[in-house]
């Protein structure tokens, strides 16, 4: 059929979109949320705080309404593409979850192993790097592998900026081909085989660090 | 104008567009209820052909975005002659898609309790289906309530993108006023506020309810049988 | 013992159950006459729950068969739900119904499973809570008794249905030591009254007290059973002496 056809190219520009959205979201939350965990575990009383009122507070809010406040609140300063804006404040939202889940990570290391690396004379950030973090990375990996499938959801979120995403292509070819249906469940077809591949991908990957206990 | 005579005019209505926010998620809640704990039973204690729907069902929805899932019901179903109203594609779409995560809480609680639960219940002569019904699902309930409680936070925070179907809900009622106002930093900044105040709010809520409907002596995190 | 007039109560006929690649039941042969308290020990793993299991299967063994007095439990028209109401169990773990209270644990099986009113469950139950020592905790739930308590009113529980058998899967195992006699206890006055009991324990003391047979199990197969004093001072194999000094040792 033809429409089937013509729908391949819609559904690849879009999907190369998306994928970087949620690769620029994923990653720069995760660097963002190691700060942000850190500071809030190992930063003292105020640090740690004023960080836990900031993540609550994004933790709060729908995910749109953030996307729709950051971006206008960016596109005031900096002259951002929509897709920029878009991705970053993807990273922004995601930063928070992740900063509690990576706290909870380090939190679930007993509190002996710091101890024991400080004693030894390994500096904080010593200590931190080399005895807790991997010890941590291993509990974050489940918590963590949902999150990756909720950014890769969210992606479809910046379409209300304009991005040209999958969502939005779809939303082209259905009116050039009133279409709809096909549409949108290519869409999600193709949502479900990342957020699976994705969870298989880092199932593995668990199983592969596991420690034998 | 005044940010104060601004409010005057925004709070009422954006008001009006909370009630919509708690209608709506109110009855998506209940939609994913009435789905999501039988389809959690059926996980469980079903045969083996039935799990495996569910399953699929279940992976579906939590696999992919919400988002799409709203305009698959409301742009694509009436391709197929079926044309739904803005809130009704609003609550099948996020009724269905919570009923998902709902199935998924309602299935660890269940499958926490069951063991040790079922074997007493079957030890006295009781039917598995008896034993069901009056050990498991009284008592998963009760298990799943922080699970839930958690469920009705998000539902609300997810019933914002229904704005973009032309519910007039909170966010929709925002976007008019900045149509009309030219003042999106002020209005962005209500909403986000209510929002927040509503969920603070819901919070104490919903722990004081799970306070009250938890077993005595029975600490609800503690996954012990005795 | 005279156990000509005496009927059996429970009869095993070479059970077998493996997990897997692991055989746990290697063909046992038993037979439970009528108010005899048989004592099963060994060491851990040696399938001694699975048997007790497999008595009112609760797991369904590989092979062999299961009588309860004349029915075949382990054939497939028989109607095991109902059969269940006449045997009793005590679970290590408890697993008393946490949403209920003490009387409502006793009353469940009274209304749902036997059909009988409100009140005439109520009265059974209350008496069934004397009996073990807890009317007075009625009104309790699980969650507020100590575990010496919630064992007794599993006890109960158990009682209420009238069962001719009661199995007992260690259940003693879970308690701190100063709640263990409690139990025992109420489980003593059960024998002694003539309840037919088997029992999966290391109270030795309750054992040389009211058993009527100890029988030792080791790697799924019965290694030897007989009265306690024989088990206890001058058993046929060393490995039974064995074992059976050092758990008396313990207990």
């Amino acid at each position: 059929m033809d429409v089937l056809i013509i729908l391949v190219p819609y559904i690849l520009r879009g999907l190369k979109i998306t994928l970087s959205v949620t690769a620029v979201a994923l990653s720069s939350g995760l660097i963002f949320g190691c700060i942000l965990a850190i500071l809030r575990v190992y930063g003292g009383k105020w640090l740690s705080r004023a960080i836990t009122v900031y993540t609550t507070v994004i933790r709060a809010l729908p995910h749109i309404l953030l996307l729709l406040i950051i971006y206008f609140m960016i596109a005031r300063v900096i002259d951002l593409t929509p897709f920029w804006a878009g991705s970053l404040a993807l990273a922004i939202i995601s930063s928070a979850y992740q900063a509690e889940i990576i706290r909870g990570a380090i939190q679930s290391v007993p509190t002996g192993q710091m101890i024991a690396a400080r004693s030894i004379g390994m500096s904080q950030f010593r200590a931190i790097w080399h005895v807790v973090l991997p010890q941590a990375f291993r509990h974050a990996i489940p918590p963590w592998s949902n999150e990756a499938a909720i950014v890769i959801k969210d992606s479809s979120l910046v379409y209300v900026l304009g991005v040209p995403e999958i969502l939005r292509q779809a939303q082209y070819y259905s009116a050039r081909t009133y279409q709809p249906f096909l549409a949108y469940i290519t869409v999600a077809v193709i949502y479900f085989m990342l957020t699976f591949l994705t969870n298989r991908g880092l199932d593995a990957l668990e199983r592969r660090v596991h420690i034998p206990a | 104008m005044t940010f104060l005579a601004y409010l005057q005019i925004a709070i009422p209505k954006l008001a009006e567009g909370l009630l919509i926010t708690f209608r709506v998620s109110l009855i998506c809640l209940g939609i994913g209820v009435l789905i999501g704990f039988p389809a959690a039973l059926a996980r469980v204690y079903g045969p083996k052909w039935l799990r495996i729907i569910v399953t699929g069902y279940i992976e579906i929805l939590r696999g992919t975005p919400v988002l799409v899932q709203l305009f698959l019901v409301y742009y694509g179903l009436p391709q197929f002659g079926l044309t739904l109203t803005a809130f009704s594609s609003a609550y099948i779409a996020l009724g269905f898609n919570s009923s998902a995560y709902q199935a998924e809480y309602f299935r660890g609680a269940i499958q926490a309790i069951s063991g040790g639960q079922m074997m007493a219940a079957r030890s006295i002569g009781m039917s598995r289906i008896q034993a069901i019904r009056y050990v498991i699902i009284p008592q998963a309930f009760r298990f799943a309530i922080p699970a839930w409680s958690n469920e009705v936070v998000a539902m609300i925070k997810i019933t914002s993108i229904v704005y973009l179907i032309a519910v007039p809900e909170m966010l929709y009622v925002a976007k008019e006023l900045m149509a009309k106002y030219f003042n999106p930093f002020q209005t962005y900044i209500t909403v986000g506020v209510i929002y927040l105040l509503v969920i603070a709010i819901m919070s104490i809520i919903l722990n004081r309810l799970e306070k009250r409907l938890t077993i005595p002596g029975l600490d609800l995190a503690k996954r012990s049988s005795a | 013992m005279d156990n000509h007039n005496l009927k059996t109560i429970v009869k095993l006929e070479d059970i077998h159950k493996a997990y897997g690649d692991v055989e746990v039941l290697k063909g046992i042969t038993m037979e439970v006459t009528e108010g005899e308290v048989v004592v099963l020990v060994g060491p851990s793993g040696t399938g001694k729950s699975t048997l007790l299991r497999c008595i009112n299967q609760l797991t369904i063994p590989d092979r062999g068969r299961v009588w309860l007095e004349e029915i075949e439990l382990t054939d497939h028209k028989t109607d095991i739900d109902a059969a269940r109401r006449h045997i009793g169990m005590v679970f290590q773990d408890f697993n008393l119904f946490n949403h209920l209270t003490a009387l409502g644990n006793v009353t469940l099986g009274l209304t749902r499973v036997l059909g009988m009113h409100k009140e005439e469950a109520h009265q059974k139950a209350m008496q069934e809570l004397e009996r073990v020592g807890l009317e007075d905790k009625w009104m309790n739930y699980p969650g507020q008794l100590s575990g010496g308590q919630k064992q007794r009113v599993a006890i109960a529980r158990s009682l209420a249905m009238d069962p001719v058998v009661m199995l007992f899967d260690e259940p003693t195992s879970a308690l701190d030591p100063e709640l263990i006699g409690e139990v025992l206890l109420v489980m003593k006055d059960l024998a002694l009254g003539g309840m037919t009991m088997v029992c999966v324990t290391h109270e030795i003391g309750f054992a040389r007290e009211v058993a009527s047979r100890i029988v030792f199990m080791e790697h799924g197969v019965i290694a030897e059973s007989g009265t306690p004093e024989k088990m206890l001072k001058n058993p046929d194999l060393p490995r039974t002496k064995q074992f059976l000094g050092k758990i008396s040792d313990l207990h």
